[in-house]
């Protein structure tokens, strides 16, 4: 007894999962074909994992592999509804269109394309957009550091949810537009008070998805942690962080969404500099082709910021895509 | 035949005694009060495998969480080799009978969990955790995400991550209670396996009669609430266990007894819902006072 050896009972017995490492074998022959799947199925004593080996020409087959029939049509469909985005607008604009709607002021694509080449590389356009793009990054950044932490602890321990909820309940109705005067009033320069306006919009929906992570999480994992000697900790950084991570995630991507509308908000109002300001500039210079250029920056630079965060949530929580559900 | 020592299966300490006195569980107050367990008394020897049986709501697993360190009793006291228990611990391997993977770590990282928490640098984890996998035949699937696993192949990583750390107890509640009756079977004898290599004490909840006998040394029977020790049982089979002893008259008329105990519980545990039709169908008496009084 006490030997390894001695386990060659079990793959004999274990008629449901003989078959299983087989298939496997063949899986992983495939992504590795230095073949240590075929050696594992005949349980000897552990390999070393093995190195994987590139060649060009699976890696172009790979890349063609990801061309499916599934893909193009969801390709095809994404084109279409842009396109299609794009046609109303030109015909609205080309027959100036007026029933109700007017189409009358709202300048062409064609107009709004000639604006982004004049104005597109000015300085002061992608300045404008550089400051927004700060803007968003502290105060995103500063709501993700507290609302992440603050809401595992809230979600984990009674007392401090006792403490904190009261405050965050009162505080959460109102909106970040609502916070502009008094960010004006409670911050020594324009700057701070808008990236705190920007923080206020995204702060709670990241607390709040992320006490909903620690809640959701199901106990016997934490039972199952405790057992196996976790310390309080480690308890928070090997499981409670990691098994709420997608419930923050939902968090991040719905605060930054908020957080551009507050911002944009912000901007507009008391703004010097910033997209939002830049539109606002120029209605009131009836620039009508800036304005529209303005929106556009506005949802390209929105698209990209919640674009990371999915990037960065796929690549943190590659277990999802197992996940009964598919969370992605 | 070569030895390998990454795991440890020392079986000289002859530690792991599991020892429950006069343990009584009771919840809620006053008028809602609900005794889940009264008066139980209990130990497993070191090495030893020991069963729980009894019907559903018994409080078996009441009394595994007590002894795993989920919760406190109410009279009486648990220890483990002369030690009372206070909070959950690595010296008590754990296995749920939910399945209690963590999600975000890969097969063998969850094997490697218990020693993480303990400090245990990465190569040796690895090792440990790679030859415990080949124990269970799941070696290939070490890096796989549990959600890409059957729920037989999730189980058997649960055994062997509780095994990591080289608990001196293994405490298992209804481990294959989710599983479809073909791979209960088949885990059954993996567990016995197992469990031959490391002789380890074990603590089995379950309501599965066979799975108790093939599994156990000794098997403690327990009534319907409130859950009490109606009988203890001794398994004379001989080790280790093989599938054809099922079939042999020694397990048959260990298997009637059980069930003969086992259905009055179950009869009792139900008396409330099936009362109104008479239970002189199942055999029973019914005093006056009501069924709770019989026993």
């Amino acid at each position: 007894m006490g030997t390894l050896a001695s386990a060659k009972i079990i793959p004999m017995i274990d008629k449901q999962t003989d078959p299983e490492p087989a298939v496997e074998a063949k899986v992983s022959a495939v992504q590795a074909p230095d073949a240590l799947a075929p050696v594992a199925a005949e349980y000897p004593v552990p390999e070393p994992e093995p190195i994987p080996t590139v060649s060009l020409s699976k890696v172009f087959l790979d890349l063609l592999g990801y061309v499916t029939r599934e893909r193009i049509i969801t390709a095809g469909l994404a084109c279409l509804s842009i396109g299609a985005l794009f046609l109303v607008w030109y015909l609205g604009t080309k027959y100036k269109f007026e029933f109700y709607i007017r189409f009358k002021n709202v300048p062409t694509p064609y107009e709004v394309y000639t604006q982004l080449t004049q104005v597109g590389l000015s300085n002061k356009y992608l300045v404008n957009i550089a400051i927004s793009v700060r803007r968003i990054l502290f105060g995103f950044m500063i709501a993700t550091l507290i609302g992440v932490p603050l809401g595992l602890a809230i979600g984990k321990y009674q007392r401090v949810r006792d403490f904190f909820m009261p405050v965050i309940e009162i505080l959460r109705p109102i909106p970040a537009i609502a916070w502009v005067p008094m960010s004006i009033m409670l911050w020594p320069n324009n700057e701070a008070a808008i990236v705190f306006i920007t923080f206020i919009g995204a702060f709670f929906p990241i607390l709040l998805n992320s006490i909903h992570g620690v809640h959701s999480l199901d106990g016997v994992l934490l039972r199952a942690a405790r057992c196996l000697g976790a310390s309080e900790v480690r308890l928070f950084l090997n499981v409670i962080l990691p098994g709420s991570l997608p419930h923050i995630f939902t968090g991040l991507a719905v605060g930054m969404g908020v957080a551009w509308v507050s911002l944009i908000a912000a901007e507009m109002i008391s703004g010097q500099f910033g997209v939002g300001y830049f539109t606002w500039e120029a209605y009131s210079l009836v620039d009508y082709p800036a304005i529209v250029l303005g929106m556009i920056t506005i949802g390209v630079l929105g698209l990209t910021c919640s674009g990371i965060i999915r990037l960065a949530g796929v690549l943190l929580m590659p277990w999802l895509a197992f996940a009964p559900g598919g969370k992605r | 035949m070569m030895t390998n020592t990454a795991i440890n299966t020392d079986t000289a300490t002859h530690k792991g005694l599991i020892d429950v006195r006069d343990m009584g569980v009771t919840f809620g107050a006053n008028d809602n009060k609900v005794v889940a367990v009264d008066n139980v008394s209990l130990n497993v020897q070191p090495g030893e495998f020991v069963s729980l049986i009894g019907p559903s709501g018994c409080g078996k697993s009441t009394l595994l969480s007590i002894v795993a360190g989920f919760m406190k009793p109410t009279s009486g006291e648990a220890k483990l080799d002369g030690k009372a228990i206070t909070k959950p611990g690595s010296d008590r391997g754990v296995v749920f009978q939910q399945y209690s993977l963590f999600p975000w770590l890969s097969v063998r990282k969850n094997v490697e969990f218990g020693l993480k928490m303990a400090g245990v640098e990465q190569s040796r984890r690895n090792t440990t955790a790679r030859a415990l996998l080949d124990l269970a035949g799941l070696l290939s699937f070490e890096n796989h995400y549990p959600d890409q696993l059957s729920g037989g192949m999730k189980q058997r990583i649960g055994i062997v991550r509780a095994l990591a750390t080289s608990p001196q107890v293994l405490l298992m509640d209804e481990p294959f209670g989710a599983l479809d009756t073909q791979t209960r079977v088949v885990m059954q004898e993996i567990l016995t396996n197992i469990w031959q290599q490391f002789r380890i004490s074990v603590l089995f909840i379950t309501h599965d009669i066979e799975e108790s006998i093939f599994l156990s040394d000794r098997i403690y029977v327990m009534t319907a609430r409130p859950g009490r020790i109606k009988a203890v049982i001794k398994v004379p089979l001989p080790r280790p266990r093989r599938a054809e002893m099922t079939d042999t008259p020694e397990f048959m008329n260990l298997v009637q007894e059980l069930k003969g105990l086992i259905r009055e519980e179950s009869l009792a545990a139900m008396a409330p819902e099936i009362k109104d039709r008479g239970l002189s169908g199942f055999g029973m008496k019914v005093g006056p006072k009501g069924v709770g009084d019989i026993f």
